[in-house]
């Protein structure tokens, strides 16, 4: 986990220029106006106004810590998850544990005017808390690009950066709107052996596998995963199985030498491709590089 | 005719698993179907196996303790299957290997831990202190489960409430092979007890007096019927209703004398779960639902049907 691959300490350098060239861009100073200058509505449909733009923020979700850090206000991030690694100087600031059913008191410690959220049910309590006691609290969803895109929009006004989040938005949008072309490979998200649970259309990743210009074979699945039977995938027959995981060392799944999983044409023949979590597993403002090294993954193994 | 109905069942439970599935695969190319010889023919030998291994542990474990609430899952062990398991996951072991071992560590040594408890009274294994000394390992063990879980993070979670609700996907040649060496020792230990249990269901007392050796009875049912449940619980996780319902549902129709009824519930087990798994696979494919929803879903119309003839009768 610790060792970094040439890779990441490349898009490190890309993305700490860009967060550079947004944050010399977009100076002008921030609309200031009444008493609760900035309000929006979150994606829990609360109402949630600042006097003036964040200035203590706590991120509790990854996605949401790079996104802070691409509209240039990563140094008023005080507060992160254990799982937040990306940009690697985030690891400098204090941790405050969970993103999900967070610790309330640990979030209150770093006096934070605002608290960024993950949508879920324990978390929409959590935010009331929150609010109670003082800090701004903004429950956004971040399953899918689209919601990235609305997040950057929302926390650029709260951080009073609205055109670097209306800038990073667009670019999302752009990146949505314009998939590579279709390059034929088949591939599956497989995400757990026993019982074989794969990536459906409800998913991140499988607008990835579009990004990229592949198919996933479990696009039909409108939920974001689903348990199916292994015969199934082996008539679907992908090119290739793709495995996410939080491992640096791209190894053969343990599946890869179970009888029953060799019945896939693509376990057989040793067509894995693996990606990291941190860039593949979170919508984020990296999703152009993600889906950009995928296609080049996908490209290397031969037909 | 009754064997002849509940055999005709099997059979066609059986067969339904290997002719059926999410993928349609011609009659005329079943033999030479990779799908049909390495998927569905281990996964519906498994499925009878473990069926017809849960319900005949439950009526082995019911006639033991004289409880019609008896299950291999009330006296323990599915906690320490849990907790084996759960374990495993948390110490980074969760190899589909190790996972079925861990859980089949867990469960004996919750297994020892209960048949312990329960002698602590003096040399008897007794009947109550053994539902008792079951439960309370049991919840002792979804404790240190429940505490591990919440130390752990979200993915590693949900991956063991996937394993722990049960399921058949894991089926290959090999779990096949790994029952076939640990199912029939068991199995013949509980088909030979037959009539010494009838003797025991009139009463320890009664029993001794025909000529029984109750306590080594009890020990040889309750270890036979542990590692049955145990063995289970490793290759499929925690199936559910099977050990529970089955034998009571055969009671209904072959009445209480063992030498029927431990075959029967063999047979009816196995037959449910081989149709359960089959209608899991199909119902809504592409996707697959969790098997022990399905023998639930399956078994208690089946069930209700039985106990009105039964009680009309």
């Amino acid at each position: 986990m610790e060792r970094r691959s040439p890779l990441r300490t490349h898009l490190a350098v890309v993305v700490a220029a860009l967060v550079a060239c947004r944050g010399s861009e977009h100076a002008s100073p921030s609309p200031r106006g009444g008493a609760a200058a900035l309000t929006v509505s979150d994606d829990a449909g609360r109402l949630v106004a600042l006097a003036q733009p964040a200035r203590r923020i706590v991120s509790l979700s990854p996605a949401v810590t790079e996104l802070l850090f691409a509209l240039g206000v990563g140094d008023r991030v005080v507060g992160r998850t254990t799982w937040c690694d990306y940009p690697p100087v985030v690891r400098l600031v204090p941790s405050v544990g969970d993103g999900l059913n967070p610790s309330l008191e640990a979030i209150a410690a770093r006096r934070p005017d605002l608290v960024v959220l993950y949508r879920s049910p324990l978390n929409e309590t959590a935010a009331a808390q929150l609010t109670r006691l003082g800090s701004a609290a903004v429950v956004l969803r971040q399953d899918r690009l689209e919601d990235v895109a609305r997040a950057a929009r929302l926390l650029g006004r709260l951080a009073g950066r609205p055109a670097a989040g209306d800038s990073l938005a667009d670019s999302l949008s752009r990146l949505l709107a314009a998939p590579a072309p279709p390059s034929g490979r088949r591939l599956a998200f497989v995400v757990w052996d026993n019982p074989p649970i794969v990536i459906g259309a409800g998913s991140y990743l499988d607008q990835l596998a579009t990004l990229a210009g592949a198919e996933n074979v479990f696009h039909d699945i409108g939920a974001a995963s689903a348990a199916v039977a292994l015969e199934t995938i082996v008539t679907r027959d992908p090119d290739v199985i793709v495995v996410v995981s939080d491992s640096v060392e791209p190894r053969p799944p343990a599946l890869a030498r179970r009888p029953e999983w060799r019945v896939i044409r693509a376990v057989r023949e040793g067509r894995f491709v693996y990606l990291v979590g941190s860039l593949f597993g979170r919508p984020g403002p990296r999703a152009g590089v993600a889906a950009a090294e995928l296609r080049r993954l996908l490209g290397q193994l031969t037909r | 005719m009754k064997w002849l109905g509940l055999g005709l069942v099997a059979v066609a439970a059986f067969l339904g698993g290997v002719v059926l599935g999410p993928v349609h695969v011609p009659l005329a190319g079943l033999a030479a179907s990779d799908i049909v010889r390495t998927l569905r023919l281990p996964r519906a030998v498994l499925a009878f196996l473990v069926g017809g291994s849960l319900a005949l542990s439950g009526a082995g474990l019911q006639a033991l303790v004289r409880n019609p609430l008896a299950d291999p899952f009330l006296l323990g062990l599915s906690g320490g299957a849990g907790l084996g398991a759960v374990a495993a996951i948390a110490l980074h072991l969760a190899s589909p290997w190790a996972l079925p071992l861990a859980a089949f560590a867990g469960a004996l040594g919750a297994t020892a831990l209960v048949y312990r408890l329960a002698l602590v009274g003096g040399g008897e294994l007794d009947p109550r202190v053994l539902i008792l000394a079951g439960v309370a390992v049991g919840a002792f063990a979804a404790a240190v489960t429940t505490a591990i879980v919440s130390l752990s993070d979200a993915s590693e979670l949900r991956n063991t409430f996937l394993w722990l609700w049960g399921g058949l996907s894991g089926a290959s040649w090999d779990t096949v092979l790994v029952l076939g060496a640990y199912l029939p020792l068991p199995l013949a230990v509980l088909f030979a007890a037959a009539r010494p249990l009838d003797l025991l269901a009139l009463g320890e007392e009664p029993a001794r007096h025909l000529g029984a050796d109750v306590e080594a009875l009890k020990r040889r049912v309750f270890v036979a019927a542990s590692l049955l449940a145990a063995v289970c619980v490793a290759v499929s996780g925690v199936i559910g209703f099977v050990g529970l319902v089955v034998p009571h549902a055969m009671r209904t129709l072959w009445g209480h004398r063992h030498r029927p009824l431990l075959p029967a519930a063999f047979l009816g087990g196995g037959a449910l779960l081989a149709l359960s798994d089959t209608v899991a696979r199909i119902a809504v494919a592409p996707r697959e639902l969790p098997v022990g929803i399905v023998t639930a879903l399956v078994g208690v119309p089946v069930f209700a049907l039985l106990l009105r003839r039964w009680t009309a009768s």
